[in-house]
């Protein structure tokens, strides 16, 4: 038999396994890049909390404490009652709330518990879609529609401009949110624990409520929460439809106007960058930007705690 | 044993008989299909709205309104200024936010170990895609408009925009990564493929569809934000544009959801009738793009 | 998705490109910005003075008369709209940044006082009314009636001299809706209504803290319209493009009551009155001979027939002609 293997090298010199130098440079080229675009998060974030943490300091060293405890936000005449906006932004995400967790969760049972494979493929493509719907759109719509229509004919003599019509709204635009996350939460639920609950001769309506919802009780949470935190954060429809742009005062009432931590915001940026009024109205606009950005993080930070446990668990 | 306890064969004879269940189920069903079509029924009314509202508008003068500038007249305003303001912004993200967002994604999911920086970054990202919108609005006033020194012009907005859509890019680019089994990275590590190539060319054409439809959906929220774009200087007003791509992109602009927001704050009833219009061409924008990339993903979803 | 973006964009663009001859920029161009009242006539002069010249480049809004005269005395606007003459302070501002400019009276303009349309209960109100409910000392956010006995103070301290008074005003609850403290409509409301009885009371002319303000006229009317008992003001131009949805209320300025129209406004009869001007940077009229035309075009026949399209009244001719010598002679 001839021999057809090629003579391996002396035994002195091991074979040289290594790739192309070529190749290992583009590879480490390529890895920098994506770390790079990676670590650019890290330089955004930075950006944001600088920029904030900037100006906002000037504001708070500046100010006069008794400034923040007046009778209404009026920043123009250097009246920054904080608890105002604070109050305004509580009730509509309440209002927000109160509409969005009914309808989201109810919807996102039922998508996962009774409706059929195809019921469900047809509906949860539209929800996606009500989930696109700009907030700017749904600010117009709560001036043109649900305030003259809806609240005003309910309660008589409400201003066109109140915040019940904004946060009903702003539920509107969540809850779709809502719906989706708490539909993912409940659709995870493996099978077998369903399937145990059947066993025993439970109904669906048991097997729901007893032993899918409590399972997914994470889920849901988290859905609530990040509805509120999106909630906080929306900006368009209050802008819009909740009135008071140029300042109010204290107002607990959701059938009058009201001023949003986000409108706010809005109000003051909107004018020029030297914004009149007293010396730290441009200021206050980070302050308020600064509160708004802790408030949300440290939502999302719950958020996230009740999602991991639903990792854990499964 | 009470008498009047159904026990559990009793349950299950009757279930097989296809006897009704108790009013109590139907009440919670009835309930929750409620919620359902509540929620749908709310989309409904706000086409049916919009589309009565806009009706004369698009009646009258269609095309005249799709080709019109802003003007202080009515009968003649139109929304094209916003039109190329949101494509042109739409292509600005595009250039800046894909290329990095999916960058960042696959070093997170295909080269990043488990270490204390990498669980900061993701938690990180995270984090940024929950902040609202009007904050980096702050963010593109104080960097890009006067740090930097652009002014108020479209790239300030493009680019304001860009790093509000990055976090959700990455995420959803993430995502799809990860749905990917390790076995198809396994086969082209096997047959001695470095990392990148792998990535190249198992990794990402199986994870295609799923960045695709991330991608379009970052896009579609980008076309349809309004708060950020009013703190880095889109006109709510009226002006003219002239010029090329180029010279637009480095003067101020407006965009399709401001000129809605403008609009919105007049009270006669033609500029309402303008705003609706405006807003049906923008849900129209928004729709179909959502649409199709959700009928794609649903297409072309492999179940692994 | 992209390459669609970016036909689209590209085709689009094609279609708003008007041939420029100048190089570009903001050179042969005007940038107006400052008040929302003198917005309309602003917004229809530069259009038509676009549609008669190509390649003119312009842009106007309107985020206030104080907003604008911040703009404009750091040199980044052309033309200040305003509905107030400018301040000691934006003049010193002015001063201070080097920035030379003219005043030119373009209107003459009536604040009207609004209610909606669903009142009844109210027909004219006196300066002393207004000062009772809207001005610094009036409390009690809620009621018209809650302002009675402030009226009743004032009308036995004060006499006829700011008009009868109109207590006690109706038992139902009282929003206002007004322009805010950036809005020239605003100082000039202060300055014509509040400013002697505050003056007579050592009081701080400025309106009560508990209103709904804006610097959008716009936003204004819809907030009256929406609410059955609401009190505000705002230019008349505003009131008579929306005299469907708001009711103008007679003002008795000591002189009885008197309904705003043209014709009280323009002799003066409507004690409410005021003028809206625009200011320009003489500086860059010097470098840009593109505002020069434009403001010529503006203080013409043809673009002065703005301002009665826009709802304003116009200039008597004497006025134009002192407006078109300040401009030639500045």
């Amino acid at each position: 038999m001839t021999a057809t293997t090629a003579s391996p090298p002396p035994a002195s010199a091991p074979l040289d396994l290594r790739i192309a130098p070529a190749r290992r440079r583009r590879e480490a080229t390529v890895r920098l890049l994506f770390l790079a675009a990676a670590a650019f998060s890290i330089v955004i974030s930075g950006g944001i909390i600088f920029t904030l943490i900037g100006n906002a300091l000037a504001f708070v060293v500046q100010v006069d404490p008794a400034a923040l405890w007046t009778d209404g936000w009026f920043p123009r005449r250097g009246m920054y009652d904080i608890k105002t906006i604070v109050a305004g932004t509580l009730i509509i995400s309440a209002i927000a709330m109160v509409v969005a967790a009914p309808l989201g969760i109810g919807a996102a049972i039922y998508l996962s518990e009774y409706a059929g494979a195809r019921t469900r493929k047809v509906l949860k493509p539209i929800i996606e879609i009500l989930a696109a719907i700009p907030s700017v759109v749904l600010g117009f719509f709560a001036l043109a529609f649900i305030s003259p229509t809806l609240v005003q004919t309910l309660f008589p003599g409400t201003p066109l401009f109140n915040m019940l019509a904004a946060g009903i709204a702003v539920g509107i635009l969540i809850t779709p949110l809502v719906a989706s996350i708490a539909e993912d939460a409940m659709h995870a639920v493996p099978a077998y624990l369903r399937e145990a609950a059947y066993g025993l001769g439970a109904r669906r309506r048991t097997t729901s409520i007893r032993v899918v919802v409590p399972a997914a009780v994470s889920g849901i949470m988290a859905a609530l929460i990040l509805g509120v935190s999106r909630a906080i954060g929306e900006t368009m429809i209050v802008a819009m439809a909740a009135g008071a742009t140029g300042g109010s005062l204290f107002n607990l009432n959701p059938l009058d106007q009201g001023q949003t931590m986000t409108a706010a915001m809005t109000a003051l940026a909107i004018g020029s960058d030297q914004v009149r009024g007293a010396a730290l109205t441009f200021e206050s606009l980070y302050f308020v930007g600064l509160l708004l950005f802790l408030f949300t993080f440290a939502l999302n930070l719950l958020s996230d705690s009740f999602v991991r446990r639903v990792r854990r668990r499964y | 044993m009470a008498g009047t306890t159904l026990t559990a064969t009793d349950a299950v004879e009757r279930r097989l008989r296809g006897g009704t269940t108790d009013w109590r189920s139907w009440l919670l069903e009835g309930a929750l299909l409620l919620s359902l079509l509540i929620a749908l029924g709310i989309l409904l009314v706000l086409l049916a709205d919009i589309v009565a509202t806009a009706a004369p508008v698009f009646l009258e003068r269609p095309s005249d309104f799709m080709t019109s500038p802003l003007s202080a007249r009515p009968e003649g305003a139109g929304i094209v200024q916003g039109l190329v303001g949101s494509l042109l912004i739409t292509l600005i993200v595009s250039l800046v936010a894909l290329p990095i967002g999916i960058g960042a994604a696959i070093y997170l999911e295909e080269y990043a170990r488990d270490t204390a920086i990498n669980r900061f970054i993701r938690t990180n990202i995270r984090n940024l895609a929950g902040v609202p919108a009007i904050v980096y609005g702050l963010l593109g006033l104080a960097v890009f408009v006067t740090v930097l020194g652009m002014g108020r012009i479209l790239l300030a907005g493009g680019l304001t925009l860009a790093v509000l859509v990055l976090p959700i890019v990455v995420i959803t680019t993430s995502e799809a990564l990860a749905a990917v089994p390790g076995s198809i990275r396994e086969a082209a590590f096997g047959v001695g493929a470095t990392r990148w190539e792998t990535i190249r060319s198992h990794v990402i054409p199986y994870a295609a569809p799923g960045i695709f439809t991330g991608t379009i959906l970052s896009l579609a929220r980008a076309f349809g934000e309004t708060a950020p774009l009013l703190l880095v200087g889109a006109i709510a007003g009226t002006f003219s544009s002239s010029g090329g791509p180029i010279e637009q992109v480095t003067s101020r602009y407006t965009t399709l959801p401001t000129i809605i927001f403008h609009w919105a704050g007049y009270p006669q009833d033609e500029f309402r009738a303008l705003g609706a219009a405006a807003i049906a061409v923008l849900l129209a924008v928004i729709l179909v793009v959502n649409g199709a990339a959700i009928f794609l993903r649903n297409r072309y979803d492999r179940k692994w | 998705m992209l390459s669609l973006a970016m036909v689209g964009s590209l085709a689009l663009a094609g279609c708003v490109t008007t041939p420029t001859d100048s190089g570009g920029g903001t050179a042969g161009g005007v940038v107006i910005s400052g008040s929302s009242t003198v917005e309309p006539i602003s917004s229809l002069v530069t259009e038509d003075f676009g549609v008669a010249n190509e390649g003119f480049e312009y842009s106007v809004d309107g985020p206030g008369t104080g907003d604008g005269f911040a703009l404009f005395c750091e040199g980044e606007t052309d033309i200040s709209d305003a509905s107030r003459p400018i301040s000691e302070e934006e003049i010193a501002a002015c001063e201070g940044a080097g920035i030379p400019y003219v005043e030119l009276k373009v209107a003459v303009d009536g604040i009207s006082v609004l209610t909606s349309n669903a009142n009844d209960a109210v027909t004219c109100l006196s300066f002393l009314d207004l000062y009772a409910l809207m001005g610094p000392e009036g409390d009690g956010y809620g009621n018209w009636s809650d302002q009675n006995d402030l009226a009743d103070e004032l009308a036995g301290e004060l006499g006829e001299e700011f008009g009868t008074s109109n207590a006690p005003y109706p038992d139902a609850s009282l929003e206002v809706t007004a322009p805010g403290e950036e809005s020239g409509t605003y100082d000039s409301f202060l300055e014509l209504v509040f400013k002697d009885i505050a003056e007579g009371r050592e009081a701080d002319p400025v309106a009560r803290a508990g209103y709904t303000a804006s610097a959008d006229d716009n936003v204004i009317i819809e907030g009256i319209s929406g609410s059955d008992t609401s009190l505000g003001w705002v230019g008349f131009a505003f009131y008579e493009e929306n005299a469907d949805v708001v009711k103008a209320l007679e003002v008795d300025g000591g002189d009885g009551c008197v309904a705003p129209t043209a014709e009280t406004i323009a002799s003066n009869d409507y004690p409410i009155s005021r003028d809206l001007f625009i200011y320009v940077n003489t500086d860059k009229a010097a470098e840009n001979s593109t505002l020069v035309e434009f403001v010529d075009y503006y203080l013409s026949d043809e673009g002065i027939a703005a301002v009665e399209e826009a709802g304003y009244v116009s200039l008597a001719p004497e006025a134009l002609e002192e407006t078109r010598a300040a401009w030639d002679g500045r």
